[in-house]
Order: structure tokens, then C-alpha cells, then sequence
């Protein structure tokens, strides 16, 4: 597999070795380099860009591009389609007791260990109401994408990213943390030609399972059956949580478990997960989801219904739709889009909206109602949840859910960061 | 048509069944999902909006559900108890002075 990504570009990776990025961390000190601590947020999105993840970015965007996601949905170049702005936010007096001028060479820390190097290029203001307007369609701050660009502080860095320092990647996370080209290496090494990705932040039940099935069976279509040519990745997005959503450590042990359970051939089924803050940016964010997994290298990318939405700010088929709007080419990932499945009692199994006949006696299962049966510690039948992954949400909230498996305040506050910053020696 | 009620939906297992037939109100579960079983607990609007205002974390989920969400599991366990004392669904009253 070659190493291009989403706008035809080669993967990004702007991560100096380590005997390198220690003797430049001692130039920039004995230079008196301006250093800037990050939050969390910002971290996140230091360690996507320096690998790749956000390829063809190489570091924050200047303001011409986030005017272009904007008003275009491409890059400043006009032809790279992206969908939602990456920006480093920064308050106006901490841009002044910094000191920092366009051109300037600095070092970001976090949590106080050295992190990374940020050329900064351009400094700009923007308007936040209009950004929030263009990007989520609305400027209610009860949409929380909209919420966190209210949030930022009022000027921006632009520039590129050179990551000094790696992020250790802390357990249960460790064995699903693969960057864009170890990610292409295990497709290889799978043998696979065709990836589909699933894009999750959930715990499965068998509607989800149903739809990866479905999804593989028809992207399969008339490849070779004498080994597996392709396969399923279940790429699980852990980011900020809101509370009530399931933690990370069940989401992605949960995934797992399809694969290691035998509901998938585990020479079909890869879990692993990528580190993203969800915007809930619906249709805006199923084109950035698009780019993402291309950058993993998968061919293929379902979106189901309402995908990446939230509340009723979006129509449940515009993620859908949207792909018909990007022009010809924009994309080097084919979307499969999905209905929405049920339990019916009549053909007796998990089925699909667009196959069964018997939609008056459906028995639909939304997440809510997973959620509630879950919550009474009750386990739901096997046709509509995996006993091992029921048994394995209940091992997760006692060992990091502080005894929920949903996000409750105590998570929030108390749970492992999924990845940390070591001194740099 | 019936008028509607807000229920609190308590998905029933083995154990909880046993206590419901021991009760003889078995009869009174649904069942909903491939087999399984719910007791649907109805509230007024009334009882509803105390509920909610009892209980913060606690929804309404008119979208799918159309049933009073995201109570903790000991409020329900607690809602359960008072059924099989009272050998009725009609209990809500008697929770919310509790
Ligand atoms: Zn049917």
C-alpha cells in the first residue's frame, strides 16, 4: 500500500527522532524561546496533526484556510476538500505576555514537559458567530460544536507542527493506538485491498454489527474468495465526553470483543482508535470523517443515519447528501450509507429498513433504549447484545467507570488520561 | 384512545420475573425486544415533572423512547420493590412521598 493520503498527498508525519528533537529542545532553551503550555484540547490536535491524521495539514490553519473550510469546504488552495476549521486558540493577554509575533519559533509544553514546535505564521481574529453559522448551521450554543467555538479565546495562531515528543499511550488504549502508516502497515500485513471503516463512539449492539456485515458483504462484491481480501475496521473516536455517553475504555474493550468473540473472523476485524474532540458537526463532520479514515487508509467509510449529528439541528440523510455536493474526485474514499436496521419479530433477526416487509411490527432499538435496559444491570437478549460484551461493559464501569459504564462527573474528573507527556530525556 | 401515560420502563431478568411471579404480576410485563421483557410503570404528567425535578440527571426521552430516562439503578431498583409490595403498577404516588 503507498503512503497517499486525502488530497492525493503523501502522509503527513513531522515527528523529529528522539536524539534529535533532545538536542533541538537544548537549542531552543539556550535560545530563550517563548514557551507556551497547551490544554488538552490543543494537544489532542498537536499529536493528530504530527502524524498524519489530519494529512494534508501540517500544523493549524492560517486564517485563509479556515475562511476557505468556511465559505468552500476545501483548504485555502481551493481544491483540497475539509470540512471542519483545526485552529490554535490563544486569549489576547496571554498573546501579550508571550510575546509571540509572527515568524516566531515556539515551544509548546503540556502538562508541563516540552511537546512541540510551532512555527507560527499567522496571527487573526475571527468571527466566531459566523464561523459557528458556516461549519454547523446554527448559532445556538446548545450544539456543542458550536459551544466549543464560542469557547475559544479570541485570537488564533496559524502554522506548522513539529512534534519533539511523543505521547505514551496509556492502557487500556495501548494495543489500539496505531498511527496512518502503521495502520497501512497492518492492512498489508492482513493482506487486505479493501478496509471498510466503521466509525463509532459507542458500544455495539447487533443493529451495529448487522450494518458492518452488510457493509462488508457488499463492498466485498466480486473479489476473490480464496483469502481474506478485505476487512472491517471498527476506528473508535476517543475524545472530550459528555456525561451520559459510554467511557472510552468500554467503547473500544467492547469493539474488540466482536472480533475476539467470533462475531467477526478476526483475520476481518481490526479495532483501533483515533483521538478526536467530536463537533457534532453532522454532514460537516461526515466529510471530515471521509478524510480521516483516508489518511488510515481505508477504501471505504459507512455513514449511517443522523451520522454525527445531534439533537435535531441536522436531517437524519444530509450527511448522506453532502457527499453528492463535493465535486468529482475530492474524495479517495467510497462512502456506503446505511439505513436504519430493527428487530423484527416476524423474520425473527436484526434486519434492515431497506429489506424487511414488515415495518408495522418493527421493533426498532435506539441507543436510549440499549442504554436504559444497560443501566438496570439487566442483560438483553443475545439476538440484540452480545453476552460478552454486556459482560464486558459491567467489568469496565467497576475497573474505570467508578461503577458506571456511562460518563458520570466522577469520570470526568478522576478518570486515566488516555495518553500523557513524559519528560523529554 | 387511551390517555398518555409517562412510564418508567424496568427491564425484567430472571431474578426480577421470579419476584414478579412470587407477586402473581407476571402477566403485567411486555415483551418488547426478541423475548425480552419490560414493566412500564405509568406516571401522570404531574408525577412525570416530579420525577424529573427529584431526579436532575433524569430525562424524558420523547424522541425514541417516549419514557422517563437515565434514572440511577438504585431508584429503580427501589420503584421495583415498591410494585411487588404493593401488588400494583400504581405506586408512583407512594414513591415521591417516600
Ligand atoms: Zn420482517
Amino acid at each position: 500500500m503507498d503512503n497517499i493520503g486525502h488530497g492525493g498527498k503523501e502522509i503527513v508525519e513531522r515527528i523529529l527522532p528522539k536524539s534529535a528533537a533532545i538536542k533541538r529542545l537544548s537549542e531552543l532553551r539556550a535560545a530563550k524561546v517563548k514557551e507556551l503550555p497547551v490544554r488538552l484540547q490543543i494537544a489532542t490536535e498537536v499529536i493528530d496533526i504530527a502524524y498524519g491524521f489530519f494529512s494534508p495539514l501540517e500544523g493549524f490553519m492560517t486564517k485563509a484556510d479556515v475562511e476557505s473550510v468556511c465559505d468552500n469546504m476545501t483548504l485555502a488552495d481551493r481544491k483540497t476538500a475539509w470540512s471542519i476549521p483545526i485552529v490554535f486558540d490563544i486569549s489576547d493577554d496571554d498573546l501579550k505576555k508571550s510575546g509571540i509575533k509572527q515568524y516566531d519559533e515556539v515551544l509548546l509544553t503540556y502538562t508541563g514537559n516540552p511537546f512541540a514546535i510551532f512555527d507560527v505564521t499567522d496571527i487573526f481574529s475571527l468571527d466566531k458567530k459566523e464561523v459557528a453559522m458556516k461549519v454547523y448551521g446554527t448559532t445556538e450554543d446548545k450544539h456543542p460544536g458550536v459551544k466549543r467555538t464560542y469557547q475559544y479565546q479570541d485570537k488564533f495562531l496559524g502554522g506548522k507542527i513539529t512534534l519533539l515528543n511523543p505521547p505514551k499511550i496509556n492502557e487500556p488504549f495501548t494495543r489500539f493506538w496505531l498511527t496512518p502508516k502503521q495502520m497501512r502497515e497492518r492492512f498489508q500485513e492482513k493482506g487486505w485491498e479493501m478496509i471498510i471503516n466503521h466509525q463509532t463512539r459507542n458500544v455495539p449492539h447487533t443493529g451495529h454489527e448487522w450494518l458492518m456485515k452488510g457493509a462488508y458483504l457488499g463492498a466485498y462484491g466480486s473479489m476473490m474468495v480464496d483469502k481474506p481480501r478485505g476487512g472491517v475496521l471498527v476506528n473508535a473516536i476517543i475524545g472530550e465526553k459528555r456525561e451520559g455517553d459510554y467511557i472510552d475504555e468500554a467503547i473500544i474493550l467492547c469493539q474488540e470483543a466482536q472480533g475476539k468473540y467470533g462475531y467477526f473472523r478476526e483475520d476481518i476485524f481490526l479495532t483501533t482508535c483515533s483521538l478526536w474532540d467530536m463537533r457534532y458537526a453532522g454532514p460537516r463532520e461526515a466529510v471530515f470523517h471521509a478524510c480521516l479514515r483516508t489518511n488510515l487508509g481505508c477504501t471505504h467509510h459507512m455513514f449511517g443515519r443522523d451520522h454525527a449529528g445531534v439533537g435535531s439541528y441536522y436531517d437524519p440523510y444530509d450527511a448522506h447528501r453532502i457527499f453528492n455536493k463535493l465535486p468529482d474526485g475530492s474524495l479517495r474514499i467510497k462512502p456506503i450509507f446505511n439505513l436504519d436496521w430493527w428487530f423484527c419479530p416476524v423474520c425473527d433477526e436484526v434486519t434492515y429498513m431497506g429489506l424487511c416487509g414488515h415495518k408495522d411490527k418493527k421493533a426498532s432499538f435506539s441507543g436510549t433504549l440499549i442504554r436504559s435496559i444497560i443501566q438496570d444491570g439487566v442483560k438483553p437478549p443475545r439476538r440484540i447484545f452480545r453476552p460478552e460484551v454486556f459482560d464486558i461493559i459491567m467489568e469496565c464501569a467497576e475497573k474505570y467507570g467508578f461503577g458506571s459504564a456511562f460518563v458520570n462527573e466522577q469520570y470526568l474528573k478522576n478518570r486515566q488520561p488516555v495518553f500523557t507527556i513524559e519528560p523529554l530525556k | 384512545m387511551a390517555e398518555e401515560t409517562y412510564p418508567i420502563n424496568l427491564w425484567i431478568n430472571e431474578e426480577r420475573l421470579e419476584k414478579l411471579q412470587q407477586a402473581g404480576l407476571s402477566s403485567m410485563c411486555k415483551e418488547v425486544l426478541a423475548g425480552l421483557k419490560v414493566l412500564a410503570v405509568p406516571n401522570t404528567a404531574a408525577q412525570r415533572d416530579k420525577v424529573l425535578k427529584m431526579f436532575p440527571m433524569a430525562k424524558f426521552d420523547t424522541a425514541t423512547t417516549k419514557s422517563i430516562e437515565l434514572l440511577p439503578k438504585a431508584v429503580k431498583d427501589k420503584i421495583f420493590d415498591l410494585v411487588v409490595q404493593k401488588k400494583s403498577l400504581n405506586i408512583m404516588d407512594d414513591f415521591l412521598k417516600s
